[in-house]
């Protein structure tokens, strides 16, 4: 094949993945939710973060604010917004000051408001009550109010309707300018937003954010306003886009250093081109094979995955180092293969594990990188052969890298120093202060204090919900949980004249318990002593006799009426209040009973709200605790998961080496490497995160390929030059590629980055000292990488048929007597 | 609703030029403030209320009349209003129709008559229902001399020339 042929194939083949990725581009599903990457949850506080709410009732809110014009141009500006949004299903509700009156009663429920409204609780309906009523009508009608109020009046003389909008309204609500809510200063115009969905659905909030602004666009024109956004969802979405940006700013330095690195190390332009092929080849299967078999592909396994399959990177690498003039390059992976297919396979039994973790984002992950890694290892096999340079420079003909190499053999092989490095780490990892484990996932994607501070100013003068604190009460049914939270009402009312709470929201604010509402249905007066008390009342007052029959006939509605219960108030805006306060099960066996939630605001004494909750028989949740109980038990999973999955990894490499030695210079150095990266990690006081095991697991497979092409080279002195040629060619790309990572200001790439970038290097170095055979440079043939014969390959075992089987018993290297003494069988050795 | 329109007697005062205070004395007693786009009314032993002015088109046409007229912000009334001027200096009428769809759905028109520098009736005419008069200066004391024999709408056409 001539050279313009092989780049010709080559660029098919890149071709092929463009369209193959389009393709796959079009029916993955990306989905964001993150319970797919939690375990079960167990605890009830677990269930109710997980099940149910999603979050906290605060953190589905979004709090915008509107500054940098004139008070009534923001407030126009705070209108059109509202009216917008509230005209985009994914918000459940706007709020901005704006109707805050008698639109916020449907009139479906207006006849029932004497059910609703706590006013004649303590109070008859009777003529000494009405005849105040109706003096402070009259004064209404002679007040600007007039104009409001007249409508109103001849069925609700009590103006009962004003009293349940004003019960209503948020408690600690900031004040109106111009009809909407402003701050205390009267400069930002105040608006709050909730979601339909969770905070936790990124792909969602992220459109609930582009909503806002594309309706803040709209609304301010040139007006020089300015919109300003916090609430968790507003943060993800922030912190999002600046991982992405600094991601792809870091990805993009990475790529031009390691096309520049690539065309330095084999002096080919077509050697980027040729690496990237089977990485490209390896992400699109791993994709493709989650397409297919699971309903969504998670966020975050797409992240986590290509994490994991930058290994796959290293085999075209290995593969381009050893082929040189005088070896068909077929034969070249065919003698690559064992080295190569022993750590595939090892890593591919690991991820299996993540199969059986109970988690559907583990699952994923397993799915992704065992077929990405297969891919890439079929990729390499089949597909690199046909495409490269038949003869280029012989790599172990260069007189640095030999120079280099003799500086290495003149190292002293590490035995009992390597005993007090595992010592040393140890006792870094004792010694170390603080935490082991980081359980607040938050601390990840920090929000920039002034973001905090912006959003606990906003969240004060709204009174919005607190995000972490919420009270749960449970009951058989939803109007049992309704009966449970009006309970605890008088409590917490005390709690707020004390000071202890700025104020709270519960179902039963909206929607009281059916007997309640009975005992007022009782209270009611019948027709006859109504009209009574009415005609009594109204002796004497500018009234007309008859202004008031339509009243008549509401009360006795609201006194005969069916009590309202939660499935009466579909269809109106009460209903999405009233569901986010009272989730009710499906009614399945699993799912009985309701739960009530209390969404508290300027919480100042947690304890006083804890025992208050606790003397109704609620609980006060601390999200916080749920979620970081969760990351907890997750971690466990994990933790769990890669034991076996070390056990098997040591288990299979093992089998494809079957001696000790072998096995031991193998896998040491890539435990030691662990020891290493968890003690560098621990002695600077990180505390560690699942980004740093999913980082560890990357540098545990690389430390694997490592020490085992080192292994695999044996002990031609040629072999150890080319393999000498990948390894560091390998390393110094993953070092460079994380470093770059581990330089970043968010933490989750500081995470991933500092870890493996520490884990490479040690890998490296330990790989070189522990896993490489001695040089007998006088017993090299020319050809020195035996290449099996075309039959033996088709075998096709796991089994190492490297060269230094073969070739007569050799004396033990000199350096390796020691290693004798230690009983071992000394590595390298025939049997 | 009523058997007889309602009659009640206070004072208009403007402590600065941006607050406008609406004083309730007879038959009872109620303060209404009007400053920033808001209206708050307080009465005695009861909790003050506050809502948007756009909400009560009766203030509309205070504001009009007394925030851009006393203020002589002629530029500001003919922003809101279409202004139909008629009659002397002894005695004038403006007629202020609403531009505002908003205002205008529920204001017909705002007419104010006066004598020389005296404003003495506002009456705001709502689309529904019936006119609603503001007597002001020699109309209001006009007024509260007649009693509850004071024709309203007989005063507040009146130049007050007249009863001299």
């Amino acid at each position: 094949m001539t050279p313009a042929r092989r780049t010709a194939l080559a660029l098919l083949w890149l071709a092929a993945l463009l369209v193959a990725g389009w393709v796959v581009g079009q029916r993955l599903e990306l989905s964001g939710d993150l319970r797919r990457f939690m375990p079960e949850p167990r605890t009830p506080a677990q269930k109710l973060l997980v099940d149910e709410l999603g979050d906290g009732p605060g953190s589905r809110l979004l709090l915008l604010s509107l500054s940098g014009a004139g008070a009534d141009v923001l407030a126009g500006q705070s209108r059109a917004l509202a009216a917008t949004l509230a005209a985009n299903p994914d918000f459940e509700f706007v709020a901005n000051g704006i109707d805050a009156g008698l639109d916020a009663v449907p009139e479906s429920l207006r006849p029932y408001r004497y059910l609703l409204s706590p006013t004649l609780d303590g109070q008859r309906l009777d003529a000494d009550y009405l005849g105040e009523q109706l003096d402070e009508r009259l004064q209404d009608l002679g007040s600007p109010m007039a104009g409001l109020v007249e409508p109103l009046l001849p069925a609700d003389p009590t103006l009962e309707m004003l009293a349940l909008a004003e019960a209503w309204l948020p408690k600690a609500a900031p004040q109106r300018l111009h009809g909407v809510w402003f701050d205390a200063d009267g400069a930002e115009a105040l608006l709050l937003a909730q979601t339909g969905a969770a905070g936790f659905d990124p792909t969602a909030q992220q459109r609930a954010y582009d909503a806002v602004h594309a309706a803040f666009a709209e609304a301010s024109g040139d007006s020089g306003a300015q919109l300003r956004m916090t609430g968790p969802g507003a943060f993800s979405v922030e912190i999002g886009g600046r991982t992405a940006r600094e991601a792809q700013w870091i990805g993009s330095i990475d790529s031009i250093a390691l096309v520049l690195l690539l065309l330095v190390a084999y002096r080919s332009w077509r050697a980027p081109l040729l690496g990237v092929l089977p990485l490209a080849t390896a992400g699109l299967a791993g994709l493709g094979a989650v397409a297919l078999a699971f309903e969504a592909v998670h966020g975050i396994t797409v992240a986590f995955g290509f994490t994991l399959i930058g290994v796959v990177q290293d085999y075209p690498i290995h593969f381009l180092s050893q082929q040189r003039a005088g070896i068909d390059p077929r034969d070249n992976v065919r003698a690559l293969w064992p080295a190569l297919v022993t750590g595939v396979v090892a890593t591919c039994i690991a991820y299996l594990t993540f199969l059986f973790s109970g988690v559907d984002g583990l699952r994923q992950l397993a799915v992704f990188t065992i077929s990405a890694l297969a891919a890439a290892a079929f990729a390499t096999r089949f597909g690199l052969p046909a495409l490269v340079d038949p003869a280029p420079r012989d790599l172990a003909t260069s007189p640095r890298l030999q120079a280099l190499w003799r500086g290495i053999e003149r190292l002293p092989r590490p035995r009992w120093s390597l005993l007090l490095l595992a010592a040393a780490c140890v006792a870094v990892l004792m010694a170390a202060r603080g935490p082991f484990w980081e359980n607040d996932l938050s601390k990840l994607t920090p929000v920039p204090e002034e973001g905090m501070a912006l959003d606990a100013r906003l969240r004060q003068e709204l009174g919005a919900p607190d995000v972490r604190y919420v009270v749960v009460l449970r009951g058989d049914d939803a109007d049992a949980a309704l009966a449970a939270t009006e309970a605890l009402h008088p409590r917490l009312d005390v709690l707020v004249a004390e000071g202890a709470l700025g104020g709270y929201d519960s179902a039963a604010r909206y929607l009281p318990p059916v007997a309640t509402q009975r005992a007022r249905q009782r209270a009611l007066p019948t027709p006859g002593q109504l009209r009574t008390a009415l005609a009594e009342a109204m002796a004497g007052t500018p009234f007309r006799e008859d202004a008031f029959a339509p009243f008549l006939a509401d009360v006795e509605r609201a006194r005969t009426a069916e009590p309202l219960r939660p499935a009466d108030l579909a269809g109106t805006p009460l209903a999405a209040t009233v569901d986010s306060l009272l989730l009710q099960g499906d009614g399945s066996v699993a799912e009985q009973g309701a739960t009530a939630l209390v969404s508290l605001s300027g919480l100042a004494d947690i304890d006083a709200v804890a025992r208050a909750a606790a003397a109704a028989g609620g609980d006060l949740l601390d999200m916080k605790a749920a979620s970081e109980s969760l990351v907890a038990e997750y971690r466990g999973r994990v933790l769990a998961a890669l034991a076996v999955a070390a056990l098997l990894l040591a288990a299979t490499v093992w089998i494809a080496l079957r001696t000790p030695g072998r096995v031991a210079r193998v896998l040491l150095p890539m435990a030691l490497t662990t020891l290493v990266v968890l003690a560098v990690l621990r002695g600077f006081g990180i505390e560690l995160n699942l980004f740093h095991l999913v980082a560890l697991i990357l540098a545990a497979g690389l430390g694997l390929d490592y020490a085992l092409f080192f292994e695999h080279a044996g002990d031609r002195r040629d072999d150890q030059l080319r393999t000498l040629h990948a390894v560091l060619v390998c390393s110094l790309m993953t070092a460079l590629v994380f470093s770059l990572l581990a330089l970043s200001s968010i933490p989750v790439l500081r995470a991933i980055g500092s870890t493996v970038a520490i884990g490479v290097v040690s890998n490296f170095v330990l790989a070189l000292l522990v896993s490489r055979h001695a040089a007998v440079p006088q017993a090299s043939p020319p050809s020195a990488l035996r290449a099996p014969s075309p039959a033996e390959a088709g075998e096709g075992t796991l089994q190492d048929r490297d060269a230094k089987e073969q070739p007569a018993p050799l004396p033990p290297p000199a350096g390796e007597g020691a290693r004798r003494a230690d009983g071992g069988n000394p590595a390298g050795q025939p049997r | 609703m009523l058997k007889a329109p309602l009659r009640i007697e206070g004072e208009y005062a403007r402590p600065d030029d941006e607050t406008l205070v609406r004083e309730v004395r007879a038959p009872y007693a109620e303060t209404t403030t009007i400053r920033g786009g808001e209206a708050t009314i307080a009465r005695e032993g009861r909790r003050p209320r506050s809502f948007a002015l756009s909400r009560a088109p009766e203030l509309a046409g205070l504001q009009a009349s007394f925030g851009a007229l006393l203020a002589g912000d002629a530029a500001a009334l003919e922003r809101d209003y279409r202004i139909e001027s008629s009659g002397r200096r002894e005695d004038w009428t403006l007629v202020l129709v609403p531009r505002g769809e908003a205002l205008a759905a529920s204001v017909r028109d705002i007419t104010l008559r006066g004598r020389g520098a005296e404003l003495r009736c506002i009456e705001t005419r709502p689309v529904d229902g019936e006119p609603q008069r503001t007597l002001l200066a020699g109309a209001a004391r006009a007024a509260i001399a007649a009693g509850d024999a004071a024709d309203d709408a007989a005063l507040c056409r009146e130049t007050g020339i007249a009863t001299r």
